[in-house]
């Protein structure tokens, strides 16, 4: 038996109007999200080099699925919810594998030789005080805090993402405000 | 748990933050907030804290971010279902029964055609295609059922028939290779090996290479559509297992060879290591011992959606076999090891929070440890005992012992384990028993394997030490000895030095095909290991070996057959 390889054959015109639509569509998401997307994983997992990664296998997954969104309105909501995913599934695995090499957030594993907490917490950026902040607080809090501040969205377009109702989301961000504010305390800002 | 009197308010002023208020919550809280400057500093709090993370640099993506997705978009097209993997077009979108029919005819056909011991090697036809296993529910009156026990007699001789006795009607067999459909090897230097996924034919063809481990491959699981191979590596002295899936065929999705590291675990002892496939192949169980102290948990794997993510947070939670039902809607057997076990039945959702066993819909099953049933749903292999924990993950430690039973419905969405009887029939239960042992049925349903069988009380045996770790012992649910003595395959099988590492039945329900681990003495160079093909014969025949691939220059193994083909519902 012949082992059959690959079959040529010419795309009917039906289909090829339908992928190259299906081409530019993902070309205009892209386009359009690539950048909010990588900060916000970026702000998830505190790691330039992850949030890459993590965004890349977002718009990859993106692709595939693009037949399945079918509100314009929801396709926001859509890509964040598979950004989301993505980052919780790395950060579970990172979560596993820590005994073997380097797990913990980039920032917070950072080598210091500087004198102590207080000297440090002065010397980093605002940026990276920030940062340390926000990587102290439980994933799920940290997400619904970064979807509402960064990306700016309601509650109703968090409980898209996240799959939550709209008072837990409420319920949720709240939590997550309070956790902030204890982070940044500790981080030196005031209030 | 108290709520002060703010927290209310807290929650409004949250939400006054991204718009998110009614006109009668704005009303309300304005008003609190002109008599409480406690709130009033919450608010000013809150507000800061969203413009300092709405605040925060933004950065550009990497340059390459679009040639990067592109890249593992174009890599996901390719891929084309290989010849030998199709699933046969006769099933596709037929009713269950007709399948099953055509099933039966094709099997007919091949067993005049083909001898009864196949040569490794001969020309062997294409498993998928050739049979279809039936799939009663258990509550089908079709059901098979388990024949009376039949009390051991006083101790045989070995050599004794391990085949069932001619007055118990047979299982319907499948037919199939005896060759396994795929297996994993470690090739190239052993200092330097890769892992490939190996096609089990006489012209041994690299299906695709895989992400190589730190260490070799110990247990292996094809999914039920042979497109995921999922398996377990070690890796390397670490004391650690890592779960992995390959995409091994298949269409749509990721491209052939794509691996996927599930989870890191603690290396264990069979319990851990035991992978379980949903019928329809869109979901994978396994277990996972946290290197953190985390204890024991349940994670699930699935390819359509390429994300793991952990079912259970308990800490003492093993998976068990899946239990069938609509295609999506199987539910998990999950077992929380313990002074007396508790087995769970779940349906699996994707959820962000992982579960507690304990909140399962069914009832539960008291003193039962990872259920382990038989692919038609017919039959069911359990622990019962008490267990203790060892290290970070948990063991028999007293009356430990597998129980066979028949896997009957109780009509409400629940399950009856009936006519129970110990697996081993010829052994006396203590205080001191089994710790632990693998477990793993055929495709036929009937014929199951045991090994790495760690028992502790005194010996069974005046003839020979049993129950022994390093035997594999072959028996048959419709067989009324249970399993014996006799139903170990014969000592000289394996080379004496040998250590079982995975033993797969085959479809046939006659072969097994066991990957044995030899350790190179004199330094810590990663063992060795082989595969070997075991004809069981009965009576005073010894066994048949004949080695599929030695592992003279690396290791072979674990193997993998493909269990019964996915029948289309209409």
């Amino acid at each position: 038996m012949a082992v059959p390889g690959p079959i040529p054959w010419d795309v009917p015109a039906v289909s090829r109007r339908a992928a190259d639509h299906r081409e530019s569509e993902f070309a205009r998401l892209f386009e359009e999200y690539s950048a909010p997307i990588y900060n916000y994983v970026l702000r998830m997992v505190g790691d330039p080099d992850r949030a890459a990664d993590i965004t890349q296998d977002t718009f990859i997954k993106a692709y595939r699925k693009l037949d399945t969104v079918t509100e314009a309105s929801s396709t926001r909501s859509w890509l964040y919810r598979i950004a989301t995913n993505t980052a919780i599934d790395d950060m579970r695995r990172r979560r596993m594998v820590s005994p073997m090499g380097d797990d913990a957030p980039t920032y917070a594993n950072r080598p210091d030789d500087r004198p102590g907490p207080e000297a440090q917490v002065m010397a980093a950026t605002l940026d990276e005080r920030v940062q340390r902040a926000l990587l102290q607080l439980r994933p799920n809090h940290r997400q619904c805090l970064l979807l509402s501040d960064l990306d700016d969205m309601s509650a109703h377009q968090i409980g898209e993402v996240m799959g939550l109702s709209y008072a837990a989301v409420r319920t949720l961000l709240c939590r997550a405000r309070g956790e902030m504010r204890r982070a940044l305390a500790a981080e030196g800002f005031a209030r | 748990m108290t709520m002060n009197r703010h927290e209310p308010f807290e929650e409004l002023i949250s939400a006054s933050l991204s718009g998110d208020l009614t006109d009668a919550e704005r009303q309300r809280l304005d008003a609190h907030l002109d008599a409480c400057a406690e709130c009033r500093g919450t608010l000013a709090a809150f507000a800061d804290q969203r413009r300092i993370v709405a605040g925060l640099r933004h950065l550009a993506p990497p340059r390459d971010l679009g040639a990067r997705v592109r890249t593992g978009i174009e890599g996901g097209r390719a891929g084309a279902l290989p010849w030998w993997r199709r699933p046969a077009a006769i099933f596709a979108g037929v009713g269950g029964g007709l399948a099953v029919v055509a099933g039966a005819l094709l099997a007919l056909v091949l067993l005049n055609g083909s001898p009864d011991d196949p040569q490794i090697g001969a020309e062997t036809p294409s498993p998928t295609a050739t049979f279809a296993v039936p799939s009663p529910s258990p509550s089908e009156p079709s059901a098979p059922t388990l024949p009376p026990i039949v009390a051991p007699t006083a101790e045989a001789s070995p050599g004794e028939s391990a085949e069932p006795p001619p007055s118990v009607e047979p299982t319907p067999t499948p037919v199939g290779s005896p060759e396994p459909d795929v297996f994993l090897a470690l090739t190239g230097p052993l200092d330097n090996a890769e892992l490939s996924v190996r096609d089990g034919s006489d012209v041994e063809t690299a299906l695709t290479d895989a992400e190589t481990p730190a260490g070799e491959p110990i247990a292996a699981e094809l999914s039920p559509d042979g497109e995921w191979l999922a398996y377990v590596t070690s890796l390397g002295l670490s004391g650690m297992n890592e779960v992995r899936a390959t995409r091994i065929a298949g269409g749509e999705g990721p491209a052939i060879g794509a691996t996927y590291v599930l989870g890191q675990s603690i290396a264990g002892g069979p319990f851990l290591e035991h992978l379980f496939w949903s019928g329809d192949g869109r979901q994978l169980a396994f277990t996972v011992a946290d290197p953190e102290g985390g204890g024991t948990d349940v994670w699930i794997f699935e390819p359509d959606a390429e994300r793991s993510w952990q079912l259970t947070d308990v800490g003492n939670a093993y998976a068990g076999s899946w239990v069938a039902g609509r295609p999506g809607s199987e539910a998990l057997w999950v077992s929380m090891a313990g002074e007396r076990p508790v087995s769970y039945l779940l349906s699996v959702d994707a959820n962000d929070e992982a579960i507690n066993p304990a909140d399962s819909e069914f009832p539960a099953a008291e003193n039962a440890f990872q259920p382990i049933v038989s692919p038609n749903g017919a039959f069911v292999i359990y622990w019962t005992g008490s267990m203790e924990r060892a290290g970070d993950e948990w063991e028999f430690t007293e009356a430990g012992m597998p129980w066979l039973a028949e896997n009957g419905g109780d009509g409400d969405g629940g399950y009856e384990f009936e006519q129970a009887r110990p697996l081993y029939s010829d052994v006396t239960i203590d205080r001191e028993a089994f710790n632990s042992a693998a477990i793993a049925w055929g495709p036929d349903s009937d014929a199951y394997a045991v090994w790495d069988a760690a028992w502790t009380g005194p010996p069974q045996s005046t003839i020979e030490d049993y129950p022994v770790e390093n035997r594999v012992y072959f028996g048959h649910a419709t067989d009324p000895r249970g399993l014996t003595r006799v139903h170990a395959i014969d000592a000289g099988d394996l080379p004496a030095d040998a250590y079982v590492v995975d033993v797969k039945v085959s479809p046939t329900g006659r072969h097994l095909v066991i990957t044995a681990g030899r350790p190179r003495p004199g330094d810590l160079s990663p063992p060795l290991a082989d595969l070997f093909l075991i004809t069981r014969n009965t009576g005073d025949l010894a066994d048949e070996v004949e080695v599929i691939r030695s592992g003279d220059d690396g290791w072979y193994g674990p193997a993998a057959f493909i269990g019964h083909p996915r029948i289309e519902s209409p």
